[in-house]
């Protein structure tokens, strides 16, 4: 796989339609995390509208900001090539199937949800949703959590979360100890 | 009325879900759950069950909240709602991207941030797990098996929860 080629050619120009259409396809066809690779995919490999350092920047915007990563990833495809309207296509093209299907599921379950048959699924689903959690905890934890005061912090705020602290506050607030504690030593530079 | 509240609620959650859309399980709880009683703890659980199996981002399950609330306008306005902060900042902060990776203010908030977000992930299992499987070993035990799948050897999380639903209905009729 060259990508010489491409930077060679004036990048292929992204129309709203074609945005849209590849929006609709990342997010029917990616779950979570999985979105981001079928965004790459198309936006980068595929079509390539954009170079995969600028992608690269989109992705680290989506981990600077709240809002999930892919979604702010689409958001930034959109907003770069084709300013305010391409960013709202994006997002809502992106949001489409999975409302659709969401919307479907919700209904099914008002009406069912209470059938006996079910039960067992649902409790089954409960006990994945757990190790879900924990697994997105594990990942997160071993990614994020680098130096002593930061776990000396998250584990202050369970504490916390455990005497029942409200967790919009929690999270705000250790935001500004982080802002105000946890900044990152100045490198050397010449 | 109800419409108005929803959009503040989840322009609140959309707000602060750093760190992936997991953390707006504590968020959600303790807003839908706890503070205005839209949703009971099972079908709060079960609405991040469909949003797993749902493709598309996890904050989906806003659309079953929304939906649960005040039918289909509530489900637009919801999902609407808890993705526009981000949007928001997303194309605000596009065009300062530079200038917010370097500043060691913004890298310090966000060390702290996760450090709260590792900490109310653990929080909301412990809490789902507790409404969910404490009183059942075998789902315990599911869970634990669920929990070695997905980050011992990474399967997708897709065929963990379809497979956790096809064993708890076999449980269930066993």
């Amino acid at each position: 796989m060259s990508e010489a080629p491409w930077d060679a050619r004036p990048a292929p120009t992204a129309g709203l339609p074609q945005l849209a259409g590849v929006m609709l396809k990342v997010g029917a066809t990616g779950f979570g995390m999985g979105m981001v690779g079928v965004l790459q995919q198309e936006a980068v490999t595929r079509r390539a509208w954009l170079r995969q350092e600028e992608f690269a920047d989109g992705l680290a915007l989506a981990n600077l900001l709240p809002g999930p990563i892919a979604v702010d990833a689409a958001v930034y495809v959109g907003y770069k090539l084709r300013g305010w309207i391409g960013a709202t296509v994006c997002l809502l093209a992106l949001l489409v199937p999975a409302f659709a299907i969401m919307l479907g599921l919700t209904i099914g379950y008002l009406h069912y949800g209470q059938v006996p048959q079910l039960h067992g699924v649902f409790r089954g689903l409960n006990a994945a949703v757990v190790a879900l959690v924990l697994a997105v905890a594990y990942r997160v934890g071993k990614s994020s959590l680098r130096s002593a005061p930061q776990v000396a912090l998250a584990a202050v705020a369970l504490g916390a979360a455990l005497l029942h602290a409200d967790p919009m506050t929690l999270v705000l607030a250790c935001g500004v100890i982080g802002a105000l504690l946890l900044i990152p030593r100045p490198k050397v530079t010449p | 009325m109800n419409l108005l509240r929803l959009l503040l609620v989840f322009a609140k959650i959309g707000a602060v879900v750093f760190g992936g859309g997991f953390v707006m399980i504590p968020l959600i709880q303790r807003e839908v759950v706890q503070h205005y009683g839209w949703l009971t703890q099972q079908q709060f659980v079960d609405a991040i069950a469909l949003g797993q199996i749902t493709p598309g981002p996890i904050l989906i399950s806003a659309t079953f909240i929304g939906y649960k609330v005040q039918g289909m306008a509530g489900a637009v306005v919801a999902t609407l709602a808890v993705f526009l902060p981000s949007f928001l900042m997303t194309v605000v902060a596009a065009r300062h991207l530079p200038r917010l990776r370097r500043d060691p203010r913004v890298a310090g908030f966000l060390r702290g941030v996760l450090a709260a977000v590792v900490a109310m992930l653990v929080m909301a299992a412990l809490t789902i797990g507790r409404a969910t499987l404490w009183f059942d070993w075998r789902l315990l035990l599911l869970a634990c098996a669920a929990l070695v799948l997905l980050v011992r050897w990474k399967v997708d999380a897709v065929y963990v929860v379809i497979g956790a639903g096809a064993a708890g209905f076999l449980l269930e009729r066993g």
